[in-house]
């Protein structure tokens, strides 16, 4: 059974660390036999949450574009890996507002009830964050993790893991930390034979 | 010399709760005399997201050429900086997000070049605020949002002790804070405490 693995990258920085360390992740994934796909949300087309409520009536986003696309492609995924740095001690604005976007689904499952996700389906259903930043504080995640388990919980994944490294500034990139990379790579490879061995039994 | 006030309200929802909350907020600031209000609402500010590219670090401005022009000088020149924000998935909505990421040139400014944000003559003399609210009544809803506010206040030359929060859960629906008990009583409150600080430390 293939294991479909998709890798979010929010970064306005194209080929940066956060990227790279996604990248890193997908090629450990694509390794263990994923059919892996990466999409740069800089590269999309899509305007952030309007607030309008409109989704609450019928379940449908009133602005059809590449968000709505790729949220369908999130729901068809067996992995999803979202990928952002660190700015100002939170996720980036481009990944905020596609995140944001997900009214439409939020509003099916609790205010519409025309979507559900098992406890069966949810375990099947892998959620990765992966994050860089600059700062080497403790708590230079902290405001990422409630929006990511958001997303992931209104989306039906399970958050499995994170991939995460700090310290960029003193380190001078991704390249030069001591474990970050190959700790992605394994990540990759291993989420892939989690869920392989989860859709067999 | 008239207190100056600029305000963005960050909600993509125009006159919706957070902006309710600012609106009352603003109009018991106006109360006072020599006060001078400027509001922008987020939406219509033509602030695009920070690129990352650091260029900011060796130029001392940015590279992108947009709204923030304008918003980046009365920022500087504002004796009280107030924003507004809905939680959207248990952080601040994108729009928000996208200024606090673009104050990154001050960042620069402040902490890699060393230069001053405001003349010395100013420092500790600046007040924020961050205002909010959620459609969750859950207590730890806004706990995403603060740190990033903070270093937005951070950078731009207001600290820690002189931010001001009114933060208002489960008010959801349009229209809903009107019949919270207690916003428009504290957001009054609010306006007038900040106001009466101000003319303390600007000695007007």
């Amino acid at each position: 059974m293939e294991i479909k693995v998709l890798g979010i990258s929010g970064s306005p920085h194209r080929h940066g660390n956060t990227e790279t360390l996604l990248d890193s992740f997908l090629t450990g994934a694509q390794g263990s036999g994923a059919a892996v796909e990466k999409v740069v949300l800089k590269t999309l087309q899509y305007s952030p949450c309007r607030g309008c409520n409109a989704c609450h009536k019928n379940g449908e986003c009133i602005v059809n574009d590449d968000a709505i696309i790729l949220y369908e492609k999130i729901l068809t995924s067996d992995c999803l890996a979202v990928a952002s740095p660190i700015y100002t001690m939170g996720i980036t604005a481009e990944l905020k507002g596609f995140i944001d976007r997900q009214q439409y689904l939020w509003a099916r499952k609790f205010i519409l009830k025309t979507l559900y996700f098992s406890d069966d389906s949810i375990r099947c259903h892998k959620g990765i964050f992966i994050s860089t930043a600059g700062l080497g504080w403790e708590n230079v995640f902290d405001g990422a993790f409630p929006i990511i388990t958001a997303l992931f919980n209104t989306t039906g994944f399970e958050y499995y893991d994170n991939v995460i490294a700090n310290n960029m500034d003193r380190y001078g990139g991704i390249k030069n930390h001591p474990t970050a990379l190959k700790e992605a790579f394994e990540k990759g490879q291993k989420i892939v034979a989690i869920l392989k061995k989860l859709k067999t039994t | 010399m008239p207190i100056k006030v600029l305000a963005f309200a960050g909600s993509p929802r125009r006159h919706g709760n957070s902006e309710m909350l600012l609106d009352w907020v603003l109009a018991s600031m106006i109360e006072g005399q020599d006060v001078i209000i400027e509001k922008i609402a987020l939406t219509e500010a033509d602030i695009n997201p920070c690129r990352g590219c650091n260029a900011c670090e060796k130029l001392n401005k940015c590279i992108q050429r947009d709204g923030m022009d304008i918003w980046h000088d009365k920022i500087i020149e504002a004796d009280c900086i107030i924003l507004s924000s809905p939680i959207y998935c248990m952080g601040i909505a994108s729009q928000p997000k996208a200024l606090i990421d673009r104050a990154q040139v001050f960042r620069s400014r402040k902490y890699v070049l060393k230069l001053p944000i405001v003349p010395p003559e100013r420092k500790g003399k600046r007040l924020g605020v961050f205002l909010a609210t959620a459609g969750q009544n859950w207590s730890y809803v806004f706990d995403a949002a603060v740190p990033s506010v903070k270093c937005f206040f951070h950078v731009i030359d207001v600290k820690d002790a002189d931010i001001f929060y009114l933060m208002i859960n489960g008010v959801d629906e349009k229209g809903a804070i009107e019949y919270h008990s207690s916003a428009k009583t504290d957001a009054d409150k609010l306006g007038k405490t900040v106001i009466a600080e101000l003319k303390t430390r600007l000695a007007l």
